[in-house]
């Protein structure tokens, strides 16, 4: 409805500024900021080109960026900032170095850190459906803190040849923090999951970048077998605080192993559906991968794209920095992680001469299951020049990280190209 | 270094009708991606040398007035459309093919809500991306 209010709207308006194109053009955005405010843009004409009200610079986030040392925000609306690769050397990643990947605007709620009156609705295929308070969850449930990997579908893409579209993420869109809530089983065995059940609806209350308020951001799900595995969480705290404003304040899922956004942040209801969800972001080619190996390039129909469920075994190298000095004959450690969504990693093995030979990485244990885990190397560059270390992880499968992108697909997903950093030996 | 995604997608429609495996070998080429280094790729940060595109840069200093965008005729139509829902910065990152552009006019329509323009202007945004942000070109 509301959408075609404001094409009605545009058309007149251009019919009564008609003859100056760029005030068509200026109307025509604007009016679409005004259906965003929720309200009319007093003095719209008046505006300067590239102005914005300032309630729009607010709804982003960005304003909350000065939080988040040394990220690179590949865009301001929506918010969306990566972490180079070297800050991500933490075993628990701290706030100021975790990712942001926004689908929306940053709520007013959360943006106010004002939980009042928050509502967990669990309905659908169950017995029982629920209306949880924060409260609720944190007394009725048992509380764990767990480290637990979140890493964006679409982290790795710019390294898809030719490109795919949507945000051009190379490494940094991954992070492992420390996550406190309850467990998403036990809530959902607290509803009581019928024998229907097949899939989750996620649903949150960020805002639709074109300001409608009735649309829906992104609302995506996972097969009720996942969500009753003990790993996935529904969250109150990163790393001990509150969850911030662009991180899902104040409920969010964590739904380790999957690409990120089946962890829902501003978390407000869960729909148990009788089929796979087709909420906003899961149709379409969103999160969707070929269902069948395609050429780099191809167009896939709409019917053959399948949901992304497991993201694949994959490492950084997060120590030195890449283009690092080290002296040449003397040892030097060489670290980073590696995770899988399948769970637990088999190996993580290196190369100092280009993938001709590779060694054995030490790799600590996960203090928990999809947390990242810790691989470590001593190595010794033999005389002055020019080195690349590296890195592939192997999952408990066998299959290993490919040195260069994986199969192509069109939306440029799961992307687990082994990371490469240069070192250079000085004499 | 160019892949030429017509003819991708038509060698590709071939090979699932299993008649073109000789066209195919003259013409899918892994090794192409890889000839030559990027201009613009840091021998310090290999990865650098892997990426869809290294000139990222290029882009960046585009007109400021209109949000970074290059000149070029359509960029004034394309700025205030686009940014009445998202910034520019998500634009300058595509290199994607013409067949994405308008599956991604149609998502935007169809999906989000985009208020669609008149029909020349919209020929004329499109064909503004497609010469500005792709893999084709």
């Amino acid at each position: 409805m509301s959408d075609q209010t404001a094409s009605t709207s545009n058309q007149h308006d251009a019919e009564a500024s008609s003859g100056s194109r760029r005030s068509f053009l200026k109307t025509t955005a604007l009016s679409a900021l005004g259906a965003m405010l929720g309200m009319a843009v007093p003095f719209e004409r008046n505006l300067p080109a590239g102005f914005l009200p300032v309630a729009l610079a607010q709804d982003t986030g960005l304003d909350l960026m000065s939080g988040k040392k040394g990220l690179m925000v590949l865009g301001d609306r929506p918010l969306n900032v990566e972490t180079p690769v070297h800050l991500l050397d933490d075993d628990v990643t701290p706030y100021e170095r975790l990712f942001v990947r926004m689908n929306g605007l940053v709520p007013q709620t959360a943006l106010d850190q004002d939980a009042e009156g928050w509502v967990l609705t669990i309905d659908g295929e169950v017995e029982t459906p629920l209306e949880l308070t924060i409260d609720d969850l944190k007394s009725r449930f048992e509380n764990v803190t767990r480290r637990l990997v979140i890493e964006c579908g679409g982290n790795g893409r710019a390294f898809f040849q030719p490109g795919t579209s949507g945000n051009q993420w190379t490494f940094g869109a991954v992070g492992c923090p420390e996550w406190t809530g309850v467990r998403l089983a036990d809530v959902l065995k607290a509803a009581g999951v019928k024998e229907s059940a097949v899939y989750t609806g996620h649903y949150g209350n960020d805002v639709h970048l074109s300001g409608d308020e009735e649309k829906e951001v992104i609302s995506r799900g996972v097969p009720i077998e996942k969500a009753l595995q003990e790993d996935a969480i529904i969250a109150w705290a990163m790393n001990g605080e509150p969850l911030s404003a662009v991180h899902g304040f104040p409920l969010r899922l964590i739904v380790p192993g999957y690409p990120a956004s089946a962890s829902q942040k501003y978390l407000n209801r869960i729909w148990i559906r009788d089929k796979e969800h087709d909420g906003a972001k899961m149709t379409g080619d969103s999160y969707r991968i070929p269902a069948y190996p395609v050429a780099p390039g191809t167009e896939v129909p709409e019917e053959d794209m399948v949901v992304l469920t497991e993201m694949p075994v994959k490492s950084i190298v997060t120590f030195p920095e890449t283009g690092a000095e080290v002296k040449a004959g003397e040892a030097v450690e060489v670290r980073g992680h590696a995770w899988c969504g399948k769970g637990d990693v088999a190996s993580v093995q290196y190369s100092l001469d280009f993938g001709q030979t590779w060694q054995e990485a030490e790799l600590e244990p996960a203090p928990n299951r999809f947390a990242w885990q810790r691989w470590r190397a001593k190595l010794t560059l033999p005389q002055h020049g020019y080195y690349e270390v590296w890195a592939r992880a192997v999952d408990q499968d066998g299959i290993g990280q490919p040195p260069l992108s994986p199969v192509w697909n069109p939306r440029g997903y799961a992307n687990n190209i082994q990371h490469r950093i240069a070192l250079v030996a000085v004499g | 270094m160019r892949i030429i995604p017509t003819i991708v997608a038509a060698t590709v429609a071939a090979l699932i009708l299993s008649t073109g495996l000789a066209v195919a070998e003259t013409r899918l080429d892994p090794m192409a991606v890889l000839a030559g280094r990027p201009a613009g790729s840091d021998p310090l940060d290999p990865m650098t040398a892997l990426r869809a595109r290294a000139d990222l840069a290029e882009v960046a200093d585009g007109n400021q007035e209109f949000g970074g965008l290059p000149d070029g005729e359509g960029a004034e139509e394309t700025y205030y459309q686009c940014v009445a829902c998202h910034s520019t910065e998500i634009i300058k990152q595509q290199r994607v093919t013409d067949h994405r552009w308008d599956e991604l006019w149609r998502w935007m329509v169809e999906a989000q809500g985009m208020v669609g323009p008149e029909p020349d202007t919209k020929t004329l945004i499109l064909t503004y991306l497609k010469t500005n942000f792709s893999s084709e070109r």
